[in-house]
């Protein structure tokens, strides 16, 4: 059985982001990372590759500095290690994305997948489903823990009662939210194997397919509005104000 | 504009977040179709303002949630611009559907103007981007950017019977567990602080932190003098937290304090002396005793 | 929140990935099982064992050893090792130093094949500890006039003596214990069960509390022939430990800077006094400039010595400088960082005094700081000034 697993390296969610001539600065982003939710669809991954068998692909795509990600991903324990080359990956639209990665988890052989259930730089949650849709597969999506006895998987993920249990058959695709375990942290061992892994460059070409061409322009990107100064009331009277003004003006609750 | 809204439901009924979907579509001058999935509340969704027609696709396939299946069965009824909530479900089904069609979806929109030109936050709110979509695409809409449509209207239901297969079964339901949310992982939260007066009085937080799925939250002072649990403690040595909406009840707003909180996005204070440090970092501050405010507050946020 | 290290500048990023890697790792590990955890570990006066666990499972002890399992890294990935742990606390190195430096390294340098199949392998997983047991309590700059002794009984040696200031000593399960010969110093392993050995804990240190420091004690002490390290006779075999484990700690100390410098940093924005923080009056800011100056250079004399060590290139007076310099920078920022926290600098809620009194000892452990002023102006004007016979 193959495994896939795939990654997006995002700045970190700590990392500092600024707007340069109408476009986020990538260069000024200091540090890059796994996007949170990856890291446990690599966990439950690795999980499942322990308890079942199997080997695990991580696949991203992107430019040129996504190669860490996958030593990264190879020092906790990925088998194959996939680069699908995407200098320009911000600039694809959802469908282009989509393709690229399906055509990968295609190529690899893989019949189950795992991803985080949104990444961290738009939030999106488009390609756990886009990618099951593309590949003909099942998806679960928001799921916390997966298991195998051998012919079923057991997902679990909430449901308006709580939480339940739901059983799919390859292929599927899990898209993970916040998972029961934290991913690992590497040893020296694994990071001496990674080092030497090779990584596989996968073009579009490569992939024998046709992305077209993109059905989104960005426009800009600037930097999100200034919070208006803090606003002071007086007595409870005020307080369904400020309900309101959550709501509507902060957009919170 | 050719416009199609996915409806969202909520148990036996259609969400709110419909009317905001049909309010969005019709600023932009489109008069959608709402299709609604499984059919559960498809004469609310009539009623809605500036809606043409209302599908109700009802179908085995939508008594489990399974969005691929979902999105075989109302895709055809979809057309043009797609509209859904970016619930979790709206985001699932209206990916499927994208998918399906072939065109983009852009999640999350808190803006739309003709064009159609969107805008979304991304990189969680540190950058807001504009794009701009040519051909039909899937949009999601966050939950309460847009002004919601009235109620009046009265368009035709059409029934569609279409089921798909569902590829998702349900083996076990496991009830809620009451453990609450850590601070460090909410994203909202309520604290409080010496101002409650005693211990006890939490609960009143802790009901508040019910109605919104908040986690609660307290300032040293009630840590260390009330014994309440350290984990609870926001601050310097205790938990930073960087949550959407932080909610400061009773708490004066020491630096010790404020090291751990003011990078939330919204800071609600509620303290009954306005000169408290923690209005100098509040967004929306209510200078009001807490007996009086966290009663106002819960009515408050049970009526939305 | 992940961590980010001060570094004006980029000195890391002349690392290599497999050495960034590796800083990811230990830096995660000591934000999220050290710091939570390393105030408690003071005031109880002991050394977490799940530090030992998890130093084992990374796989960094004896980073730059190679074979018999060890982890076969450069010397520049050892000294990030130790920059990761000593932000955390410089017990948490010292443990690590003593491990790989001080009780690894002879073993592996000096030992029989024998002496490295049996030992570093377990050394290397945690499983065991090692100490090291050089100064005595009346030889501690001076060790070669030490006192303990080793005699030949035959079919077995005989130790008699003690030595003090031992770090894991009461925890480890050997020691790398050196000892006159006929009157020639050697290198022996004692096991914690020979018989005739103790290792009672010294206690009531204000500095390093979360370090085990022990006495160990010989008396008859009998332990088997095979237990001699064959491959060193003289000063050369201890003094060869100490530069790897001073070299560890000319990195470390750049990470105990770094912690007190966030820490000053961070303290000084938020601290408002006379209606504004203090970071925006010049005197705060001219302590937190040469700060960041001490702590750039230390960087970047760490990092060209770690290139030395690996290239072969260098000398043991390198490294006295940099242990030296390093070690006390930190110490000065420390005493800086206290006085810009004012009387919360006290406290353990911050890092900092803990910081400040663990360098104390780091300034006079693995050779004074003026024994290293001696060795490079021995190594400066050809003249001895250790002794008074010239
Ligand atoms: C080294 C150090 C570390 C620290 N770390 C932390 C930390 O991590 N977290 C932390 O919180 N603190 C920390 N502190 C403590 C901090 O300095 C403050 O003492 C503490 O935050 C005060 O808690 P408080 O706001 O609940 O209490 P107080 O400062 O006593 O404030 C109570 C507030 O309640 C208001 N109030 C009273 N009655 C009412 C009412 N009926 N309705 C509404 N409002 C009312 C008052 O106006 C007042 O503003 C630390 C201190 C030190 C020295
Ligand atoms: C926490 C801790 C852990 C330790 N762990 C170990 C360990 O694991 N193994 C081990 O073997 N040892 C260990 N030591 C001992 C350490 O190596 C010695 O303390 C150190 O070598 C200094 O010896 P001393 O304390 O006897 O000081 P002394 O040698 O007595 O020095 C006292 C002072 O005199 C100065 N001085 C000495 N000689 C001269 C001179 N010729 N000219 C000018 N000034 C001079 C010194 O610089 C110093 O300022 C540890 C010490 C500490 C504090």
């Amino acid at each position: 059985m193959t495994i896939a697993v795939l990654l997006k390296q995002v700045p970190d969610t700590t990392a500092k982001i600024s707007v340069n001539g109408g476009r986020v600065d990538e260069n000024a982003v200091s540090k890059w990372s796994f996007s949170p939710y990856d890291e446990y669809a690599l966990e439950a991954a690795l999980q499942l590759k322990e308890s079942a068998g199997g080997d695990l692909v991580a696949i991203t795509a992107g430019p040129a500095r996504c190669e860490k990600l996958l030593r990264d991903a190879a020092a906790v324990g990925a088998d194959t290690l996939v680069h699908v080359s995407a200098e320009n990956i911000n600039d694809l639209d959802s469908t282009q994305v989509q393709n690229l990665l399906a055509a990968a988890v295609q190529k690899s052989g893989a019949s189950v997948i795992f991803c985080g259930k949104q990444a961290a730089d738009t939030n999106a949650g488009s390609t756990g489903p886009g990618v099951a849709e593309l590949i003909g597969a099942s998806c679960v999506t928001l799921v916390s823990e997966v298991s195998s006895d051998g012919s079923e998987y057991t997902a679990t993920r909430p449901s308006s009662a709580g939480h339940e249990k739901v059983a799919v058959s390859a292929p599927c695709v899990f898209a993970l939210d916040k998972g029961i375990t934290e991913m690992r942290r590497p040893n020296v061992r694994g990071i001496m194997m990674a080092k030497k892994k090779p990584i596989e460059t996968w073009s579009v070409d490569d992939l024998g397919i046709d992305i077209g061409a993109t059905g989104v322009s960005i426009d800009s990107h600037s930097p999100p509005a200034e919070k208006p100064p803090g606003q002071k009331f007086e007595g409870a009277e005020s307080v369904s104000t400020v309900v309101g003004k959550l709501r509507d003006e902060a957009n919170v609750i | 504009m050719e416009c199609t809204i996915i409806a969202e439901t909520s148990g036996n009924s259609i969400h709110p977040i419909t009317a905001q979907l049909v309010g969005a579509a019709s600023s932009l001058g489109a008069v959608p179709t709402v299709v609604v999935p499984g059919g559960i509340g498809a004469e609310d969704a009539a009623s809605i303002d500036g809606v043409s027609k209302v599908v109700s696709v009802v179908g085995d396939c939508f008594s489990t949630f399974d969005g691929g299946a979902w999105a075989s069965a109302i895709s055809p009824q979809c057309s043009g611009v797609v509209i859904a909530g970016a619930t979790s479900i709206g985001r699932e089904v209206a990916s499927r559907v994208a998918a399906k069609k072939g065109i983009p979806i852009i999640q999350d929109a808190t803006g739309l103007a003709s064009g159609i030109t969107i805008t979304r936050p991304i990189y969680s709110g540190k950058a807001v981007e504009t794009s701009t979509v040519s051909g039909d695409c899937v949009i999601t809409l966050r939950a309460n950017a847009f002004d919601a449509a009235g109620s009046g209207g009265s368009a035709s239901v059409n029934v569609v019977d279409q089921s798909a297969d569902v590829s998702i079964a349900v083996k076990e339901a496991i009830s809620k567990a009451s453990e609450r949310l850590d601070v460090s992982e909410a994203d909202i939260i309520i604290s409080g602080g010496r101002g409650i007066g005693q211990k006890e009085n939490f609960s009143h937080l802790d009901e508040v932190a019910d109605l919104i799925g908040a986690a609660v939250g307290a300032s040293r002072a009630v840590v260390d003098e009330w014994g309440m649990p350290h984990s609870m403690q926001v601050g310097q040595t205790g938990k930073t937290v960087t949550p959407s909406l932080y909610i400061a009840v009773g708490i004066s707003g020491a630096i010790q304090h404020l090291a751990g909180m003011r990078s939330s996005k919204y800071i609600v204070a509620i303290n009954k002396d306005p000169d408290a440090p923690i209005f100098g970092v509040a967004d929306y501050g209510i200078v009001a005793t807490w007996e009086e405010a966290v009663p106002a507050l819960k009515s408050a946020l049970a009526a939305l | 929140m992940p961590y980010e290290a001060l570094d004006f500048y980029d000195v890391d990023s002349l690392l290599t990935d497999e050495e960034r890697m590796v800083r990811d790792m230990v830096r995660d590990f000591v934000d999220e099982e050290v710091i939570p955890k390393i105030e408690h570990a003071c005031r109880d006066g002991v050394f977490p064992d799940e530090w030992r666990v998890a130093l084992g499972e990374m796989g960094v002890l004896g980073a730059p050893l190679e074979g018999y399992d060890c982890p076969g890294l450069s010397y520049t990935a050892y000294g990030v090792i130790c920059r990761e742990l000593e932000r955390g606390d410089s017990g948490l190195r010292s443990f690590a130093s003593v491990q790989g430096s001080l009780a690894m390294y002879p073993i592996w340098d000096f030992g029989s094949e024998e002496q490295k199949q049996h030992y570093l392998p377990k050394m290397a997983s945690g499983e065991w500890i090692g100490c090291f047991g050089l100064t005595e309590p009346d030889y501690g700059s001076n060790p070669g006039d030490m006192i303990t002794k080793a005699e030949d009984m035959g079919d077995y040696y005989l130790l008699n003596g003690a030595k003090m200031w031992i770090t894991n000593g009461t925890i480890a399960q050997l020691a790398v214990v050196w000892a006159k010969l006929d009157g020639v110093i050697r290198g022996f392993i004692v096991e914690k069960d020979d018989p005739g050995f103790s290792a009672p804990e010294m206690k009531g240190k204000h500095s390093l509390k979360a370090s085990v420091t022990s006495e160990l004690v010989f008396q008859d002490c009998k332990i088997p022939k095979d237990r001699i390290l064959p491959g060193v006779k003289g000063l050369r075999g201890p003094f060869s430990c100490l530069n790897n484990a001073r070299y560890g700690i000319s990195w470390g100390a750049v990470g105990a800077a770094q912690a007190c410098f966030d820490s000053a940093k961070d303290y000084a924005l938020s601290r408002i006094q006379f209606t504004h923080p203090i970071a925006s009056y010049q005197l705060v800011q001219n302590k937190l400039a040469w700060m960041l100056r001490e702590i750039t250079k230390a960087q970047l004399l760490a990092y060209h010595l770690g290139q030395k060590k690996d290239a072969g290139t260098w000398i043991p007076e390198h490294i006295s400088l940099a242990k030296m310099n390093n070690v006390d920078i930190a110490l000065e920022i420390a005493r800086e960082a206290r006085d810009i926290h004012g009387a919360n600098g006290i406290l353990d809620e911050y890092c900092i005094m803990r910081h400040m009194a663990n360098l104390e000892s780091v300034k006079t452990y693995e050779g004074t700081h003026d024994i290293h002023n001696l060795i490079l102006g021995r190594h400066i004007t050809g003249i001895q000034a250790f002794t008074r016979e010239l």
